[in-house]
């Protein structure tokens, strides 16, 4: 294990945690950039250039920006952020921490078998052999991913649009 | 394949049919496209077809069966939007074309042989159904149910993800067939656990899905808050599709890990059925009781994939169609008749159906017609329906689970004969007028109860297809 | 008899054709056929000069500047309303509409990276796989625009 990603994991995990653990919705977001930011590095490190680019632009980028907009219509002023009970809190630590230990125990013996320097191949990450494998062997999902999208746009300009006659803004 | 490519298209036609003046030749031009594509799928039975796009998709009779019974569902669904039409609905079309989207999605999770397509399948059907939970925008129940279902439904995929991440982890594969072989005869054996886990996360994520208990807690809510048109769609076809999936990855992908997979399934089915049909019997609100037994339905057909072991022909496979078909079919009609009445009444616990024997003679067959199949009384669909899953378990000697069902429908009843009680042995409110019904509601309806009672009487053209 | 080049020019001349020759091979150079991370040392060394640049010019602005303190003065703005309060006021949901429209065509245009990579070697398939995929969210795009969602002072 490289020094460099045990870098990027401690940085990530750390912000992960920052996510879940800051109060202020908004440096919940910041927190959840640098984890993008860290997850791109490691996409780097598998020498995926590609899917780092993407990482950064759709995620850190235009996916951010919707979770600040939600935050923004969510009002989420510090009074009104309702109490938790801690009958919940507890049962959301029991629940967490059983599937931490399962799946702990369960990866402890995984032995994967390490790469052959010899035959391994480092270019597989890159752009034109993911256009290749996409549009070739994955070109039906990828025309069905246009339906999703599709369904997408129509549900959000169904439920955002507002109807004639409607006073809010 | 063709159905997929008809549904894409006319999709977008209905979409943009919303732009004409007039919203009359939405509703006909929906059930138009559809019976088109009904028609097309059809044309494919017993058609061998090559797998299509590098085995992405699979065109076989179990396709073209479950595929029938998720575009005849909806044919049969659409015409209770009538309220939509008269009411001047602006968003109709768009309704429409997410039903046709997500009907894509259902084939895709119904024909597919790549894990791939299994998830672009369920995201295109979760979020159309996100959409249309929500679709009441001035309702605040509805607006709780979309985001109630978003939010778990989102997680769920997610878990779904993680679990098709490590399965292909462990074997290196997304093809239905090569996961096979690489799950009966691993490479590398000490990455069994990876792909034991791997496989819990699908179940749980698919069993998010049908709503099989531990994971069915936002069905009641979800189900009640959602306008009842699309609680029928959700009840329906995303069960349906949802059990086609769960059948074909657990028969085709996974029968070399059965011994992991047998237990947990049938720990989940006989919660399931408790859990369901329990609930179900100490509902008020008709709609949540219809929920909870929508429940109690994927615990019978759990009991399928149980008594399936691994095989995606032979009775357990046929007996999944059947019951699916029997299923959809008595629960269009009874949602159908619970939204005319409750559109009319203004309220949908028991007590909305009182004395509707009276006043609709129609409407109350249809819908005594619809319990009784879901309960499972013979010359109903619905009797055979349990009767072939029940048997096929109990020739793979799951008696101790056959027994247990069996006390379970009789729980259910309970609750289903409670409407019944209200339609004909209730007096209807003081000046309780008729619920008014147009022509193609109740053709609908009469052929819904003529459907289940044909299943009920004559099984055989129907029940050993696969 | 041509003059001999002496000294600077001479110099200079020789520091051009050094430049053209290694400008040629470097613009001319192909892609290298294997990329490792350690590849993007450049960009990470770019990345520490551009923080190094913001750090510098900040402290020494704050350095050199001239201090005049006043709350006027700190004011992030100052145009006669309030400019420090909460933030958190609710906002028009046609920002937000605009902007999933822009996450998904933003998507959209994700996916045409590999494909414009792979122009050539994909043919004619891949064109057409790309064409109908556009289909599907062009018309979408119709869609919107003939919903009005673009547009801002009505509906």
């Amino acid at each position: 294990m490289s020094p460099l990603f045990l870098f990027l994991s401690f940085v990530a995990l750390l912000s992960a945690l920052g996510v879940v653990l800051a109060k202020n919705p908004v440096h919940s977001v910041l927190f959840l950039i640098l984890t993008f930011f860290t997850l791109s590095g490691h996409y780097l490190l598998l020498n995926a250039q590609f899917l780092a680019a993407v990482n950064i632009i759709v995620y850190a980028g235009a996916i951010m920006v919707l979770f600040l907009f939600v935050i923004m219509f969510l009002n989420l002023n510090e009074e009104t952020e309702p109490h938790k009970p801690a009958l919940a809190k507890f049962a959301a630590a029991i629940a967490g921490g059983s599937l931490l230990l399962i799946l702990v125990a369960a990866m402890r013996n995984v032995n994967p078998v390490g790469y052959d320097p010899t035959s391994f191949d480092s270019q597989i990450g890159m752009v034109d052999r993911l256009g290749l494998v996409l549009f070739q062997q994955y070109a039906l999902p990828f025309e069905l991913a246009s339906i999703l999208l599709l369904a997408a746009m129509v549900g959000s300009v169904m439920l955002g649009k507002r109807e004639t006659g409607e006073r809010n803004f | 394949m063709t159905s997929i490519i008809l549904l894409s298209i006319f999709g977008i036609l209905n979409l943009f049919m919303g732009f004409m003046r007039s919203n009359k030749v939405l509703l006909p031009g929906a059930m138009l496209l559809l019976l088109a594509v009904f028609g097309a799928n059809l044309a494919d039975w017993n058609v061998v077809h090559a797998p299509y796009f590098n085995n992405m998709l699979v065109v076989d009779n179990y396709t073209v069966a479950f595929t029938g019974i998720v575009v005849l569902t909806t044919i049969v669904l659409l015409p209770f939007s009538r309220s939509y039409v008269v009411a001047g609905e602006t968003n109709l079309a768009e309704y429409y074309a997410l039903l046709l989207f997500s009907l894509v999605g259902a084939v895709m999770m119904i024909g597919y042989n790549h894990l791939i397509m299994l998830f672009v399948g369920i995201e295109i059907l979760s979020i159309s159904m996100y959409v249309l939970a929500g679709s009441s925008k001035r309702d605040s129940r509805s607006n709780e149910a979309a985001l109630k279902y978003f939010l778990m439904g989102a997680f769920a995929t997610g878990i779904l993800l993680f679990g098709i991440a490590l399965l292909y982890g462990a074997t290196g594969t997304f093809v239905l067939s090569d996961l096979a072989g690489a799950v009966a005869a691993p490479e590398n054996a000490s990455l069994q656990p990876m792909l034991y886990i791997g496989i819990l996360m699908m179940i749980i994520g698919i069993g998010f899905k049908v709503s099989a208990a531990p994971f069915h807690f936002w069905t009641p809510d979800v189900y009640e808050g959602t306008p009842t048109f699309f609680t029928a769609f959700m009840s329906t076809v995303v069960k349906t599709a949802g059990f086609a999936a769960f059948l074909k990855l657990l028969a085709v992908a996974l029968p070399g890990a059965q011994g992991f997979w047998l237990p947990t399934i049938q720990a989940m089915c006989a919660l399931t059925l408790l859990l369901g049909n329990v609930g179900a019997a100490v509902q008020t609100s008709t709609k949540r009781m219809l929920a909870y037994s929508s429940v109690s339905h994927a615990g019978y057909l759990l009991i399928g994939l149980v008594a399936s072991r691994g095989n995606l022909t032979g009775d357990a496979a046929s007996g999944i169609f059947f019951y699916s078909l029997a299923y959809s079919i008595a629960t269009i009609a009874a949602f159908g008749v619970l939204k005319l009445v409750a559109d009319h009444r203004q309220r949908d616990d028991y007590a909305a159906l009182n004395g509707l024997g009276k006043t609709n003679p129609l409407l109350a067959f249809s819908m005594t017609v619809a319990m009784l199949s879901l309960a499972g009384i013979p010359l109903t669909g619905g009797f055979f329906g349990k009767f072939f899953l029940l048997a096929a378990a109990a020739g793979q000697g799951y008696i101790g689970l056959v027994v247990f069902a069996v006390i379970m429908s009789m729980v259910g009843l309970y609750y289903y004969l409670r409407p019944l009680i209200a339609m004909y042995l209730r007096p209807a409110e003081e000046g309780a007028t008729p619920v008014p019904v147009d022509g193609i509601q109740t053709a609908t309806l009469a052929l819904l109860a003529l459907l289940s009672i044909v299943l009920g009487i004559v099984p055989g053209f129907l029940s050993g297809i696969l | 008899m041509r003059p001999k080049p002496v000294g600077a020019t001479f110099a200079l001349q020789r520091l051009l054709v050094l430049l053209r020759s290694n400008l040629t091979a470097m613009l001319l150079v192909l892609p290298a056929a294997n990329y490792q991370p350690s590849d993007y040392l450049p960009i990470l060394i770019q990345f520490g000069l551009a923080l190094a640049f913001v750090a510098f010019a900040m402290i020494v602005s704050h350095l050199v500047g001239p201090k005049r303190n006043s709350t006027v003065k700190d004011a992030s703005f100052e145009c006669g309303i309030e400019s420090v309060g909460n933030a958190r006021t609710p906002i028009s949901v046609k920002y937000f509409l605009t902007a999933i429209v822009f996450v998904l065509f933003d998507v959209e245009v994700i996916f045409m990276y590999p494909w414009a990579v792979n122009f050539r070697a994909l043919g004619n398939d891949g064109f057409i796989a790309m064409i109908l995929f556009m289909f599907f969210l062009l018309a979408g795009f119709a869609y919107i625009i003939k919903k009005g969602i673009l547009r801002w002072n009505e509906a």
